[in-house]
């Protein structure tokens, strides 16, 4: 669903490698891209796949790779490359266990925090985390969109659970998504490759071979993509790649928000064991508890008001994930100042409704 | 687009009183005269060059350019973000860009893959690898194009690792062309001007100086650099020039040019949904890799699919794909399913002894219910009573290939998921007449032993 996600979207280059659980992501690619016009390769390691995929974004063709953990590692220096030089660009990560090559063919949700930080400076890239099938679909063509509008990496976080399961789809209710096209500045105009007014701003998108000379780097620069230690426009530049996120956190927020009135307790998760607490939580009410669920999707930038919102009336916030050390909860913490904050944390297998009952129904 | 071109007229590439930022008498700058004057010879439109740097000394190189694309990439990738761009001109059918690399001998040998795959793939990209044996910018270590016994600032008694050949290295990786030369020669113009100009992959190692680290400390001077590559018996001049690869993407794009939609497979429900399951069924499958359990599941989830339920198949095996156990968990039920894995199996399949030990180190046994029903290969030899087990000659039955496909026939009926009609043809379409008469005649032997309920 991911790779139909991307068609849809209008992603005409996909490079890979193959890794489980990601594999299916390239197969797919493989098989449905030639007749789009499109071209899905092989690349000869992680490096390559995504750095084929870069150039072809920095020519101007929508582009993906797939990969998992071992590849994820491979490819950080060239998701600071995209980012830096603001190349629209989707990677989806399948989290399998960790650490090293860990167990191939079990899920994880251990990667969140080496997703997000993998940057050398500590900039802000959109992470999105599907819970079924059909999220895989909407949230890639999601990704892209963002992709587009903000010039920026995204990370499409998921895990074997998710990418390896199958599962009933309603094409019925599957929404009619495009994605957003590429925004490009009007030709003869005289901007440079990355002119913006306000830091906010995000600048248009020339392509490497278009009528506009572009002037790309992965070093400091100024507005013009020319090399510069720190001038102020260097710095300005720098500043610019953390605002246009972050002015608009509000608009990346993507949550399934389900709370219960005079609910005390919350329970928040993300990606599979999102489904695992949905359940406990369905259940928990069957049996007369009170209990509030916040499944988040759009996991960075953090979505500060949707939890801000799901924790009036709260005291005690149970945070689910599988793994061990509480990844998200991590974040999360900040936010939840005045509760107490738990987590549900397990490795190997996928955390059972149960489990989270049981931690639901333990003495404070 | 080339044609909206033609009004820009005789742009210089190089930026014009260019300030090269090198040290006295280093290559690079003879390099970088001699790419712009066989781009002028070639009298491409500027904006259909990219020039693609690497990191160090070389990676200056795209701030003397004026007018031509320039892309500064990280150290030792800059090929590989090239051969991207060149694929994707590919893509957008304009076939014009003109994609160059502009590398060190450092980045040569830690981007040699993207080296070698561009040349397999033979991609319009040329590059230049300016070989001055050393790291320049970090204060000239040695690389591995380094030569025996050179003196370096990591090689301060003379370097004792033999250097690559990088030429005969991609020569063998099927470069078509592929050139070495020394940054002096009156003819390098010319080479780079003929490897641009080819629509394929074109590699030239350009021995040059670096004055700053190689030359003071090894007592080099530009004319020495001739006899350096005879005593490493580098060859010079044209070493590959071959005509007779297609470009990569050429050969992967469908001739008939038909843009297709792909509609994905859809599996309509066959009617309205009666739903004879009230609840979510899980049924635990484990048997052997090879013996079809996670296809013969697939199978078996879209009949269900089509009869309107929601299903889940989440399978697991070893990290091998073709040895050990091989094990799905099915989830059908007439409501949405959240939970994708089983904690309590209402049918637990064992159908071979790689199944049964799986079974037992994941801790399926302990898992099952009071009202779980358990499957049984009777030839497993293990000792095992449970309320609900029935040890049932499946192997034999259905043959080892088809045993899982016939249990899950035999589920399918029993739970009223589906017809055996409906199931059967299923199984027909799916893997052909053999594996429905498998089943079926499977499925008749053991209801003669009543073993069916």
């Amino acid at each position: 669903m991911i790779a139909e996600g991307a068609v849809q979207a209008g992603c005409r280059f996909f490079a890979g490698y193959p890794i489980t659980p990601a594999t299916g992501i390239f197969k797919g690619m493989v098989d449905m891209l030639p007749a789009q016009g499109g071209l899905a390769l092989s690349a000869p390691d992680e490096i390559s796949a995504i750095a084929y995929a870069i150039g072809a974004s920095l020519r101007g063709i929508k582009s993906m790779t797939a990969t998992s953990g071992p590849g994820w590692a491979l490819m950080t220096e060239s998701v600071q490359y995209a980012l830096m030089t603001e190349t629209p660009l989707v990677i989806t990560l399948v989290q399998r266990l960790g650490p090293s090559t860990g167990g191939a063919t079990q899920g994880a949700q251990g990667d969140v925090l080496f997703a997000e930080y993998c940057t050398s400076g500590g900039y802000t890239i959109p992470v999105l985390c599907p819970v079924n099938a059909t999220e895989c679909y909407t949230l890639t063509i999601l990704a892209f969109t963002w992709a587009e509008l903000y010039r920026t990496p995204v990370i499409l976080l998921t895990d074997k659970e998710i990418a390896m399961t199958a599962e009933r789809i309603d094409d019925d209710v599957l929404p009619n998504m495009t994605a957003q096209e590429r925004l490009t500045s009007k030709s003869g105009s005289a901007v440079g490759t990355y002119d913006f007014d306000f830091p906010q701003e995000i600048p248009a998108f020339r392509p490497v071979g278009g009528l506009e000379k572009v002037t790309v780097t992965g070093s400091a620069h100024d507005k013009q993509g020319r090399l510069q230690k720190n001038t102020p426009e260097t710095l300005e530049v720098l500043k610019h790649l953390e605002e246009k996120i972050r002015w608009r956190e509000n608009d990346f927020c993507v949550v399934e928000t389900d709370l219960q009135k005079g609910a005390e307790s919350l329970v928040v998760s993300y990606g599979v064991t999102s489904r695992a607490a949905a359940e406990a939580v369905a259940r928990a009410r069957a049996d007369g508890t009170k209990v509030s669920f916040l499944g988040i999707k759009s996991l960075f930038p953090v979505p500060r008001r949707a939890v801000a919102r799901a924790l009036k009336g709260i005291r005690t916030v149970f945070v689910a994930e599988e793994n061990y050390t509480g990844l998200y909860r991590s974040v999360l913490l900040p936010l939840l100042g005045g509760t107490e904050v738990r987590g549900i944390n397990k490795v190997g297998s996928m955390i059972t409704p149960q489990e989270i009952l049981a931690a639901l129904s333990e003495p404070a | 687009m080339s044609q909206a071109n033609l009004h820009i007229v005789r742009e210089t590439y190089l930026r014009e009183k260019p300030v090269f930022p090198f040290c006295k008498g280093c290559g690079h700058t003879l390099v970088l005269r001699k790419l712009d004057e066989a781009l002028d010879a070639l009298q491409i439109p500027p904006r259909d060059v990219a020039l693609v740097t690497d990191i160090g000394c070389i990676g200056l190189a795209d701030a003397l350019f004026a007018t031509i694309h320039t892309v500064h990439t990280t150290h030792g990738r800059s090929t590989a973000f090239a051969t991207g761009i060149a694929l994707a001109d590919s893509v957008l059918a304009e076939r014009r860009l003109k994609t160059i690399v502009l590398i060190g001998d450092g980045g040569a040998m830690i981007g040699l893959q993207h080296l070698v795959h561009a040349a397999m793939l033979n991609v319009d990209v040329t590059v230049l690898v300016c070989n001055n044996f050393v790291y320049g910018m970090t204060g000239g270590q040695g690389s591995s194009l380094t030569p025996e016994g050179f003196i370096t600032a990591t090689t301060p008694n003379g370097n004792v690792v033999p250097p690559i050949d990088l030429c005969g290295i991609l020569k063998n990786s099927h470069a078509p062309f592929v050139a070495r030369a020394l940054a002096t020669d009156r003819s390098l113009t010319e080479t780079i001007r003929e490897a641009i100009a080819t629509p394929n992959f074109a590699l030239i190692e350009i021995l040059e100086l670096c004055t700053e680290y190689a030359s003071r400390r090894n007592r080099l001077g530009g004319s020495d650099l001739r006899d350096l590559a005879e005593q490493n018996g580098w060859q010079l001049g044209q070493i590959v020039k071959r005509t007779d690869r297609q470009p990569y993407f050429s050969r992967m794009v469908p001739t008939n040019g038909q843009e297709h939609r792909w509609e994905g497979r859809r599996i309509e429900a066959i009617q309205p949904p009666t739903h004879a399951l009230r609840k979510t069924l899980g049924v635990v499958v484990a048997g052997s890799a090879g013996e079809r359990v996670q296809s013969s599941a697939a199978v078996f989830s879209e009949v269900a699919l089509g009869e309107g339920y929601s299903v889940t198949q989440k399978n697991d095996n070893p990290v091998t794909q073709g040895t050990g156990f091989s094990l799905s968990e099915i989830k059908i039920g007439p409501e949405p399913i959240l939970y994708t894995a089983i904690e309590h199996p209402d049918v637990l399949a064992i159908l071979s002894a790689d199944g049964w030990r799986e079974a037992v180190a994941a801790g399926w046994m302990e898992r099952l219910g009071s009202d779980s029903e358990v499957f049984l290969d009777e030839d497993i030899p293990v000792d095992f009573n449970g309320a609900h087990l029935k040890r049932l000659p499946l192997r034999r039955m259905f043959g080892a290939e088809w045993t899982a496909m016939g249990l899950l026939t035999m589920l399918g009926v029993k739970y009223r998921i589906a017809s055996f009609v409906d199931l059967l043809q299923a199984i027909r379409v799916a893997f052909g007449d053999r594996a429905a008469d498998a089943v079926k005649t499977g499925y008749d032997e053991l209801k003669k032993n009543e073993a069916v309920s």
